[in-house]
């Protein structure tokens, strides 16, 4: 099985290599191709490793076990789904004289941006953990900063200023875990997840709770939980659509896979009580922040961004409950969040390149004017609010239960009124959007079925998860809940 | 040799003060005059100034008060009785020390300063008042520093006596090179180029009004009460070298008895110690430029911030145990410590290629500490470390983010979005929160650099980010983030010295790595607009 590791970590780099020196029709092509392989390999490998066996590649240095598979999936979903929006979304383009060149560095950052994230989840220890995160920060930074406009530049900016320092404090938080570590392994170990997680018990408690501090806040300022999240919506908003697709839906939970790493030795070690507590505060306080936020939002893709990081929160508060139900509804609605946020990013896209504007309040009647793409982003933002039959509604309802039967009932209740909050904001604004009526002169219709496609594929995951849980996907959250909860008992 | 009594050797004391003070003033004088290739003034000048102005009779300012004629008379009575309680000429404390400890003496110093500045607003005169009013608002960053330094010594002595400090230091050399003990050491000195009216802050013996502090207070001033100003200013001044030096930095040479011979000699090492401090304060005066008044604070908060760096770094060094410093320790917890200092100062710096030095300076720092720790214990992997920090942090990133600056031919002034007292105050308050929250680390010291260092690094990381903070501008936030990065090294130095080597190295390829994305969004930004001012963000804020 280890070949499928091998394969998943050498086929994006092909595709960039492929963009780098072909022509855009063949990295167009190749980006498609290596889209949707990535897929089925992170399937064929959730699948191997869904009862809790692991999957170990060169010397072991490679690891996936049931927990990175679930980000593996959701990093595998947005890959396949971008490449596909993307060669309709840049068709547009083509006008351009600059096109070969932009399309060029396009495709390249792409397909590295979509290499870093799936390196994340298969790497094995604290060392190379951090190594990765920090490429993905490198990559997206060139792929946000693409349109070269002002506006992009500066988001760019914020965004790696704001990620550097973050990771400085991720990369204390790493050599203070190891520090910890020599407490028990001696002077020099290779910091793995597993050796850190049995050494545990008989670490010292002080240096390993700063270290998770350190991660939460470090690691944390990729996730955008509050008060360092104030690059993201800059970033979410001035990257291309598909881009931010993949910054929202897949990177974010990435930097969150980094927390969780750190939450198994902290666990181990002091008790899950005080990361978990950790976990709730910051969760709510992004969950609050960015709920009232997404009331007074005049750009739908910043609306979208302050969205994501109310997901964001959710996930931490899911994760802070500790209850196996909450756990396996947190992993859950990573998958869930990339979907429906992938679809969201994907619609914004299409209205962005119909209409030409990020203003809310210059979209009108987009069901009318975009027969497909209308009613897909309309429904992106009923199923991000948790409506019933989406996969976020079944996801947030396991958290909810979740945090009844722990019981943690005001955490609960600031839960349910924030996430009303967000519904509230979310689906006013994306209604005004969609269904007011459309000016005469817009012109109607689709811009490419290709765009349509890749939002389809989207919408029919966080639809499927919503109508029925697959067995083997349940299994897969069930042994990663236990990882991350089992590892507190 | 005959023994010396009690209230000779106190008689000494005072009397050699009282006596050679002027002699100190006119050879300070006569050397800086030499070393501006002036003639300059005789050595027993001052004497011959003060004896005329006593024949000399005296002159009021209309409306002037008793507050105004008692106060020569009050300051040089406060400047007699300070040499009774520091340790001039002997190490052992004569019977009238302990009259007051080293905070009566400082209030003692106080009351004179306080009696002038009384005198200078009871005058009248416009000239007079503004040198009060300017030396108490300078004033305020300067008595707190002198409150910190005497924490100091009575947390190492645990009494308040300045003659404690004195067997302390001779007990063990090493104590000098304590970090906490040069920060003070600095700090002091520092109050004391203030104190007695030198370059940078004033230009001693200046006759320009608008240029003076300290020297236009006496203005108004004539005759005999002129001539006890003037010597009493001669007096605080050796008053305050001698605590310098027999009380901060070279406490040696004192006598211990009172036998004639060791109290004579005692009188010459005195004079010599003098002469050394006169000469480094000569140094200073011919080779900087007096501060334009409005940066006056920022010199005496610099003063402040050494000493509470002195005191925290004092807390946290007693957790390791007091007994057992050894050499390598302090020099490497200096090195540390000075690692902290150029963060603090590139947080002054407004100066783009100084702040590319100043970090150039940091590297080497923290390279050398890579070094020193190799020779201890953790061989190999870390003098490799040690060497890939210089070749990439002190020389390849200053000299391409250097050519990226002088190619995008941007403005090289910096402007800070708060002044530097501001900026230093929350920096204090970052770096004693690093010291609070790290001080009781329970970690097995494997490392081969002392614990302390830790607390330092993360002091680093928080001052960094405070520049990224307070510069809106982007080769600045560059330097502050490489700035933090050498505080995450210092750190992993401390924690894990033998973290695996290949990480290490990583490491340090993503720092360049970050570097080369960094250069290219300036280089953009720089294409797209005439500065590199990052204001334009504050539109983007949400």
């Amino acid at each position: 099985m280890g070949a499928l590791i091998a394969a998943l970590l050498v086929v994006p780099l092909a595709a960039a290599g492929v963009a780098l020196l072909a022509r855009p029709a063949a990295a167009t092509a190749a980006t498609i191709g290596a889209g949707v392989v990535s897929l089925g390999l992170a399937l064929a490998l959730a699948g191997a490793v869904r009862h809790g066996d692991t999957v170990s590649l060169a010397g072991a240095w490679l690891r996936l076990d049931a927990l990175g598979a679930v980000f593996l999936l959701a990093t595998g979903l947005l890959y396949a789904a971008a490449a596909v929006f993307s060669t309709g979304y840049l068709a547009q383009d083509r006008a351009r004289r600059d096109y070969a060149p932009f399309a060029r560095r396009y495709f390249v950052y792409l397909n590295l941006f979509a290499w870093t994230m799936l390196l994340v989840p298969v790497v094995d220890d604290y060392g190379s953990l951090w190594i990765a995160v920090e490429l993905t920060t490198v990559v997206s930074v060139l792929l946000v900063a693409l349109d070269r406009t002002d506006a992009a530049l500066e988001a760019a900016w914020k965004y790696i200023l704001l990620a550097s320092v973050g990771l400085g404090l991720a990369l204390l938080a790493v050599v203070l875990l190891y520090a910890a570590g020599t407490a028990r392994l001696g002077d020099s170990y290779v910091p793995r997840y597993g050796t850190l997680v049995a050494a545990a018990p008989q670490l010292p408690h002080v240096p390993v709770q700063i270290a998770f501090l350190l991660a939460v806040i470090g690691f944390g300022t990729k996730v955008g939980f509050a008060p360092l999240h104030t690059w993201l919506p800059d970033a979410h908003s001035e990257a291309p659509s598909p881009v931010s697709a993949m910054l929202s839906g897949a990177l974010l939970g990435t930097a969150f896979y980094a927390i969780l790493r750190f939450f198994q030795p902290t666990a181990a070690a002091v008790g899950s009580e005080f990361p978990q507590r950790a976990l709730l505060v910051f969760g709510t306080i992004s969950l609050a922040l960015a709920a009232l936020f997404v009331l007074r939002q005049q750009s739908f893709k910043r609306l979208l961004a302050y969205s994501s990081i109310e997901h964001m929160g959710v996930i931490a508060i899911g994760i802070g409950f500790g209850v196996p139900l909450a756990v396996a509804g947190a992993l859950l609605h990573v998958l869930n969040h990339a979907a429906a946020k992938g679809l969201a990013f994907f619609g914004a896209g299409s209205i962005l390149r119909r209409y030409d504007t990020k203003e809310i309040d210059d979209v009108h009647g987009a069901a009318t004017v975009l027969p497909w793409s209308g009613p897909m982003f309309l429904a992106a933002a009923l199923a991000l609010s948790g409506l019933p039959v989406s996969g976020v509604f079944r996801s947030e309802f396991q958290i909810v239960s979740g945090g009844f039967s722990r019981p943690a009932y005001i955490w609960v209740a600031l839960l349910v009124v924030l996430v009303n909050v967000a519904f509230l904001g979310v689906v006013w604004h994306a209604g005004r959007m969609v269904l007011s009526p459309a000016a005469p002169q817009t012109p109607r219709g689709e811009t490419s079925a290709w765009m349509v496609a890749a939002m389809a594929g989207c919408l029919l995951v966080v639809i499927g998860i919503g109508l029925h849980l697959p067995s083997g996907l349940a299994d897969l959250l069930a042994h990663a809940s236990i990882l991350v909860s089992g590892a507190a008992r | 040799m005959p023994n010396l009594s009690d209230w000779t050797v106190q008689a000494l004391q005072l009397g050699s003060i009282v006596v050679f003070a002027p002699l100190v003033t006119g050879v300070i004088a006569r050397i800086e005059a030499i070393v501006q290739m002036r003639r300059g003034p005789r050595l027993l000048q001052p004497y011959y100034d003060i004896a005329k102005l006593f024949r000399k009779e005296t002159v009021l300012p209309d409306g002037a008060g008793p507050v105004f004629r008692a106060a020569p008379y009050v300051a040089f009575a406060c400047y007699l009785t300070v040499p009774l309680l520091i340790p001039v000429l002997v190490a052992f404390p004569p019977q009238l020390a302990y009259m007051g400890d080293i905070l009566g003496g400082g209030f003692l110093l106080a009351l004179a300063s306080y009696s002038v500045s009384l005198a200078a607003i009871d005058s009248g005169s416009p000239y007079t008042q503004l040198g009060s009013s300017r030396v108490r608002s300078f004033g305020a960053f300067a008595e707190p520093t002198i409150l910190f330094v005497v924490f100091v010594v009575a947390l190492t002595t645990q009494t308040d006596l300045p003659f404690a400090m004195v067997r302390t230091l001779e007990g063990s050399t090493v104590e000098v090179l304590r970090p906490s003990h040069l920060l003070v050491l600095a700090a002091f000195f520092m109050v004391v180029l203030a104190e007695t009216g030198r370059v940078p802050l004033e230009n001693h013996g200046s006759t320009l009004e608008f240029g003076m502090i300290e020297e236009a207070r006496t203005l108004e001033h004539s005759g005999p009460g002129f001539a006890l100003l003037k010597w009493g200013s001669s007096l605080k001044q050796l008053i305050l070298f001698v605590i310098l030096a027999n009380v901060f930095a070279v406490p040696w040479g004192l006598a211990h008895d009172s036998r004639l011979d060791h109290v004579a000699a005692a009188i010459g090492l005195l004079l010599a110690k003098a002469l050394g401090i006169g000469l480094v304060i000569v140094a200073i005066e011919s080779s900087f430029a007096k501060l334009r008044l409005y940066k006056i604070p920022d010199f005496t908060v610099g003063s402040f911030l050494l000493a509470v760096l002195g005191v925290i770094s004092f807390v946290f060094e007693s957790e390791f145990g007091t007994g057992d410093l050894t050499v390598f320790d302090a020099v490497s917890s200096v090195a540390a410590v000075s690692v902290l200092l150029v963060a603090f100062a590139l947080l002054r710096s407004q100066d783009v290629w100084e702040q590319l030095r100043l970090y150039a300076l940091s590297s080497v720092l923290v390279a050398a500490l890579a070094f020193a720790a190799a020779g201890t214990a953790h061989g190999a992997g870390l003098y490799a470390l040690g060497a890939v920090t210089v070749a990439f942090k002190a020389l390849a990133v200053p000299l391409f983010v250097g050519l990226v600056i002088r190619t995008l031919e941007v403005r090289v002034r910096v402007p800070s979005s708060i002044g530097f007292p501001s900026a230093v105050l929350v920096g204090i308050a970052l770096a004693s929160f690093s010291f609070l929250a790290l001080a009781r680390l329970p970690l097995q010291s494997t490392s081969a650099l002392p614990l302390s260092a830790l607390a330092v690094s993360v002091g680093v990381v928080l001052v960094s980010f405070l520049l990224m903070i307070v510069r809106p501008f982007a080769p600045s936030q560059l330097i502050g983030f490489l700035m933090l990065e050498n505080g995450v090294s210092l750190a992993s130095l401390v924690l894990a010295p033998s973290l695996p080597m290949i990480l290490a190295l990583l490491l340090l390829f993503d720092v360049v790595v970050g570097v080369l994305v960094f250069v290219l969004l300036v280089q953009y930004l720089g294409v797209h607009r005439t500065s590199v001012a990052t204001e334009a963000l504050q539109e983007l804020r949400g």
